[in-house]
């Protein structure tokens, strides 16, 4: 089943379209929603995601493709076969750009495109029953092959700077640590020599000193 | 008059000289006496000659009084006889005139004056009812010098190089008082006055070129007067009479009236000799005492807002940057500086907003898109950039006007500045000009993506619905309107009937017909379809054409009596939850079944008069109130139109529509064969006009004040924050505004109208209207400055939210009270130095709210008792007058009444001719003739008023062989041949005047009773209707209680 749709430009994160009745039977669609416009940001950043992927996000899964500057994005049930969702999105992703392809880089304003939702409601019906005859036709087409999408977690996905973040943190806490380091290990090995040749120095003056008394008096 | 300040002194004298001087005592209009008394001075020798005693002092009297119209009285006593003219005195006599503004007269003029003094004064006497000068001079003026007075109005004229002469000197210190007696005399110069003072008759030779200019304007507005009040009311003489208390001086004024009509009324105003008056202020004049006979006034002259609602204009001058007045209008432009300063305004204080009123072609609101700069809003504040922001810092900061907070310019916003301190982009950048912009949101005003237009309708099929026609014209209206529905592609569309079951249809637009399906399970709605009872209209057009084409049909045999309505709500609920939008109700019974049910109540007398009364207004069932804001939170906008001939409880259901933004229709007893066409208009209007979805608004003001209320018909979601599920240009919204801190120290306060909304074409947008308003230190100047029609508005609502809380009886005294306290107020502004005991006198800007305050009391929802209106027409009409914008309720209030017969007779239909016959009438019985055809408009309806002794060939034209019988089943439809196509013609021309109601024709013929009482007379607003006051009365009455305690 899909739950959600969302269409937007990959260039800065502005959304150009959303299902309207989208999220009608999740409970929580609004936190999912968040997370989607999260995850366009990330993208608007320019790491150089792939362009097809799928995320898993509590009991849902997020499947979407960049294409031409634009990412079409959908979110389905864990159990909705993923070649299915991604026919979908192939599906808006051909019907947008040919409607909209030209106005893309200047749309101006948020959700620019929004008409384009009355296809997507009519898309999303013909998906919504994996079980007609021509999704079944559809799941057997050996031709579209999905088996080498990455599928990683949401949380990885968002968390990605995140922990980048921490890796840069922590090596510059460890040459910082390091350094100090050095310096301590240098006074240390100071120390020892004066530790391991002081004692020998000190008899040998005592020596010197017996030495030149005795030479002095005698 | 710069006399006035003689003017004083000289009353109390005056009486002692002059024999009238007991007159004038009892009579009001002495202050402009006093001016006289001046004059007399000056005119002392001529007087003699003429004057027996009495009729001397009169003179000088009528001069005043000619000034201040009121004083006519002086005139009306013996002058009569002796002048000649009273007849056309009598005209003039009216106790308003107004004067139209005097300009100031040119300087040229004045030097002409001064010689002219002397002379004049000589002069005007002995055209004027001579005799007057002499009792004059008995008067003890003599302070005032008739020289010094006109030099007074002249340097008050500031202009007037005359101002040195040393009249003025003497005046100087005068010259303050001046201006209040001025005031006085001239009722209405109000603006002009300034200018001129009231010259007396024999000054005015001063004014000689003055009086050119006055003359003529007054004299229009005399003729005016009496034309269309005088010939039905008593003859102008009464009128004086009545004006004058009973002083019987009178003679010599209507002489000069006559003779120097123009001057003496021009005279003081126009004269003016340019005074400083600076109050524009109108006084009528009362018949005094109380128990002196008739009204005391004369009816013809009282003021009358013949020409409809005139917004004010000096503000719009004052700031040119503001949003236009259809926008946004203040009940006063000037804002009290200090928190007893607005204690003192009895008036509200306050703005009525419409936030999308229609703009004509030419001045539609300029759209901007800030696109990545994001909109320039203040830090704190949040208010957004508009003309009176200033930059600083070479560009690089700007100051918020309301909060003057500094700002930074964003980069990409940054323009240079010129030498003159301006951006030098300013012609790029709308948002910097104009008041009015609208800009395109970006994505953070968004919780989800703009909603498309979406339709629902919820229709009553039971047997009264089908019986009347209704169903049948729904069905045919909303589909003729498929086509127009906004929205394009993307518009969807519902239907849910009920009667005693519920019928949802699947409209899937695989199907050739819809599927119907019955819930009849009531105590436990559930949706029997998740998709497909909301469907997108471009795709499914054929199913729901289908649909509505077989609709009427379908429950052709229906006789379920029973109304599910609660039930049905409900379920329309869970269907429109997801999207938000517009649901129609057509209610045709009272709610009988499921949640929700009504009984019926509000037919019992016995309830009026008591502290229960008000229980009949509110809605009885709390189901209603929080389905309301159910509706609101999903952002659905509730229209009920209702249409039973029965009680249906109208008060409950309209709760819908009060909470969610909407509306209510009610068409008492419809019938498709009389009410079909104001139904198809009104839905037709309802489903195209242009609406702004899910809206919010709020208003900011500057620091110090704040709005502490709001009045119309939305949900308050903070404190502040309108929630508007549906807006459209036939709403409007009032709030009240408080001072917050005990002293303002700013020169000007602002005030932002932010409407965010997404349009119909799926843009989210926000509308911000931006206005400034100087603030004032003084009383007068607030009355100076104040907008009737807004207070009006502003008081309709606040009386009809009483009535919803105490009696109607209740509800209409606080609207007298305020008028009173607001008069009284005046009253001793200004009065105190001018002994006006017999005036009533109020500000220009205010000449009409005795009026429409009246017009108030006798409207539907705050009328007389049980008997004078049904409780569903009652409720409805106030669920009405809540929304109503400006001018549609000032018409409503005061309806035009124009007699038609005579353009309809002649030949030739010219346009021009048309604007002439268009001459509205005053609202009373005394307008009718009896050989004539009028037609009432208050925006809502028409009645065709029929004259007992009308041509019958006229009938016969008009309304074919049939116009014997029975009027009430009579329906106006265009006949071949050329009257009648006139007659539609205008008519059409007065409905496209205004297109948010369509004004059904109401036939009615004079003596037919009970209708013609029913449907005209309680229209006639300034005749006494049952237990309610006459116009005259009603004056005398606020009279009365302006003066205890005064």
């Amino acid at each position: 089943m899909v739950k959600l749709t969302m269409i937007a430009r990959v260039t800065d994160g502005l959304p150009l379209v959303e299902g309207l009745d989208d999220g009608r039977d999740v409970p929580d669609a609004d936190f999912y929603k968040q997370q989607v416009k999260a995850l366009f940001k990330n993208l608007s950043r320019g790491q150089n995601e792939p362009s097809r992927m799928s995320l898993e996000t509590g009991p849902y899964i997020f499947h979407y493709i960049i294409e031409g500057r634009v990412c079409y994005l959908t979110m389905c049930d864990r159990a909705y076969p993923k070649k299915l969702a991604f026919q979908y999105l192939e599906d808006l992703k051909n019907e947008f750009e040919r409607v909209y392809g030209n106005q893309i880089e200047t749309a101006g304003r948020p959700y620019a495109f929004i008409k384009f939702d009355t296809f997507m409601q009519k898309t999303k019906k013909l998906y919504q029953d994996t079980r007609t005859q021509r999704n079944i036709a559809k799941l057997n087409d050996e031709l579209y092959e999905v088996h080498q999408i990455m599928t990683r977690n949401v949380q990885e996905v968002l968390g990605v700077g995140e922990k980048l973040d921490q890796v840069s943190q922590m090596s510059s806490r460890l040459t910082s640590e390091s350094r100090i380091y050095a310096d301590k290990a240098k006074d240390l090995n100071r120390q020892a020599l004066i530790r391991k040749w002081a004692p020998v120095a000190v008899v040998l003056g005592v020596v010197f000193l017996l030495l030149w008394v005795r030479n002095k008096f005698w | 008059m710069g006399t006035e300040n003689p003017n004083r002194p000289n009353y109390p004298l005056r009486p002692a000289a002059t024999p009238f001087a007991a007159q004038q005592s009892t009579t009001p209009f002495l202050p402009s006496g006093p001016v006289v008394g001046s004059e007399a001075s000056a005119f002392r020798p001529a007087p003699p000659a003429s004057s027996q005693f009495p009729t001397p002092p009169f003179p000088t009297g009528p001069f005043v009084g000619s000034e201040a119209p009121a004083f006519r009285p002086p005139p009306s006593s013996r002058s009569n006889d002796l002048v000649r003219p009273p007849p056309s005195y009598g005209s003039p006599a009216s106790g308003f005139q107004r004067f139209p503004t005097p300009p100031l007269t040119s300087t040229g003029q004045v030097p002409p004056p001064r010689t002219s003094l002397a002379g004049q004064a000589v002069i005007p006497p002995p055209t004027r009812p001579s005799p007057g000068p002499v009792s004059l001079l008995s008067q003890p003026q003599p302070p005032s010098v008739p020289m010094g007075t006109p030099p007074q109005s002249i340097k008050t004229g500031q202009s007037n190089p005359n101002v040195p002469l040393p009249a003025d000197q003497h005046f100087s210190p005068s010259t303050p008082n001046s201006q209040p007696s001025s005031p006085p005399m001239g009722p209405s110069y109000a603006a002009p006055r300034g200018t001129f003072q009231p010259a007396f008759p024999g000054y005015t030779n001063t004014q000689p070129n003055s009086v050119a200019q006055a003359p003529p304007t007054q004299p229009a507005s005399f003729p005016l007067q009496q034309g269309s009040y005088a010939p039905p009311s008593a003859t102008p003489f009464l009128a004086q009479q009545r004006g004058y208390v009973p002083g019987p001086p009178t003679s010599t004024p209507s002489g000069l009236y006559s003779g120097n009509q123009v001057q003496q009324h021009g005279i003081a105003p126009p004269i003016a000799t340019s005074q400083t008056l600076a109050e524009d202020f109108s006084s009528l004049s009362l018949g005094s005492v109380p128990g002196s006979f008739d009204a005391g006034l004369d009816a013809a002259a009282l003021p009358r807002p013949l020409d409809g609602d005139v917004e004010p204009k000096s503000f719009t001058e004052m700031y040119p940057m503001n949003c236009s007045s259809r926008f946004l209008r203040l009940t006063t432009s000037g804002i009290p500086n200090s928190q007893s300063l607005a204690s003192r305004w009895h008036l509200p204080l306050g703005a009525v907003v419409c936030p999308l009123a229609e703009a004509p072609a030419g001045e539609e609101v300029p759209v901007i898109n800030f696109a990545t700069t994001g909109i320039i809003r203040c830090r704190r504040c949040r208010t957004y950039v508009n003309p009176y922001v200033s930059f600083t810092d070479n560009g690089r900061k700007w100051r918020c006007n309301i909060c003057s907070l500094l700002n930074d310019v964003p980069s990409e916003y940054f323009a240079h500045m010129d030498a003159t301190g301006r951006r030098v982009d300013l012609d790029q950048r709308p948002e910097l000009t104009k008041g009015s912009v609208e800009f395109i949101a970006p994505a953070e005003y968004m919780v989800r993506p703009p909603m498309p237009p979406l339709y629902f309708f919820l229709i009553d099929v039971s047997i009264s619905a089908v019986q009347s026609g209704m169903l049948e014209v729904i069905a045919q209206t909303i589909r003729s309107c498929l086509d127009s529905l906004p929205g394009s592609t993307r518009t969807q569309i519902g239907f849910i009937t009920y009667d005693s079951t519920i019928h949802f249809y699947n409209m899937k637009s695989s199907l050739t017909q819809p599927q119907m399906m019955v819930v009849s399970d009531l105590d436990d709605i559930f949706v029997p379809l998740p998709d497909d009872l909301l469907v997108n209209l471009s795709e499914s057009r054929s199913v729901v054409e289908a649909f509505l084409d077989s609709l009427p049909s379908m429950f052709q045999e229906n006789m379920n009596l029973e109304s599910a309505f609660g039930p049905a709500l409900k379920a329309a609920f869970m269907v429109m939850s997801q999207l938000g939008g517009k649901l129609l109700i057509f209610q045709n019974a009272l709610p009988s079944l499921g949640v929700g049910r009504l009984r019926l109540r509000g037919d019992d007398t016995r309830v009026y008069g008591t502290d229960k009364e008000h229980m009949l207004r509110v809605p009885e069932d709390p189901f209603y109130k929080q389905m309301a804001a159910d509706f609101t939170k999903y952002q659905i906008a509730v229209n009920v139109y209702a249409f039973s001939d029965k009680y249906t409880d109208i008060a409950s259901l309209g709760t819908l529509a009060k909470y969610t933004g909407g509306q209510v229709y009610y068409y008492p007893s419809f019938q498709s064969s009389i009410h079909k066409d104001k139904l198809r208009h009104e839905l037709a209007r309802d489903l195209t006009r242009e609406t702004a979805w899910e809206a919010v608004m709020r208003i900011r003001c500057g620091k110090g004040v704040r709005f502490t209320s709001y009045h119309g018909n939305f949900m308050l979601r903070s404190t502040d924050l309108l929630a508007l599920p549906a807006v459209d240009c036939d709403k409007a919204y009032a709030a009240q505004l408080s001072l917050e801190e005990t002293l303002l120290t700013t020169q000007t306060v602002y005030f932002q109208v932010a409407l965010l909304y997404t349009s119909s074409s799926g843009e989210r947008r926000i509308r911000v209207h931006t206005a400034a308003a100087p603030v004032v230190a003084d009383l007068g100047e607030m009355y100076r400055l104040a907008d009737t029609g807004a207070i009006i508005s502003l008081f309709s609502r606040l009386a009809i939210e009483k009535t919803l809380s105490s009696k109607l009886e209740d509800a209409r005294n606080a609207v007298q009270l305020r008028i009173v306290k607001a008069l009284r107020e005046y009253r001793n502004l200004y009065a105190v130095q001018h002994r006006l005991s017999g005036r009533m006198i109020y500000p220009e800007s205010l000449k009409f709210l005795p009026l429409y305050g009246l017009a108030l009391c006798k409207s539907t929802p705050l009328r007389g008792g049980y008997a004078d209106a049904q409780p569903d027409e009652r409720c409805a009409a106030g669920y009405t007058m809540m929304a109503l914008p400006v001018k549609n309720l000032l018409k409503l209030l005061y309806p035009d009444l124009v007699r038609v017969d005579d353009y309809l007779v002649k030949m030739s239909a010219q346009a021009e001719e048309l604007d002439n016959i268009t001459k509205r009438l005053p609202l009373t019985a005394q307008s009718l003739d009896t050989r004539g055809l009028y037609i009432l408009d208050d925006g809502f309806r028409f009645v065709i008023w029929f004259g007992r002794s009308i041509s019958p060939d006229i009938m016969r034209i008009l309304l074919g062989e049939d116009f014997v019988t029975d009027y009430s089943k009579v329906s106006l439809s265009q006949r071949d041949n050329e009257m009648s196509r006139k007659l539609m013609k205008l008519l059409d021309r007065f409905r496209e005047s205004d297109p948010s109601y369509y004004q059904l024709c109401h036939l009615v013929r004079q003596g037919e009773q009970p209708r013609e009482g029913f449907v005209l007379l309680t229209n006639l607003v300034e005749d006494q209707i049952g237990g309610a006051n006459g116009y005259a009365d009603w004056m005398m009455l606020l009279f009365r209680q302006i003066q205890q305690n005064a």
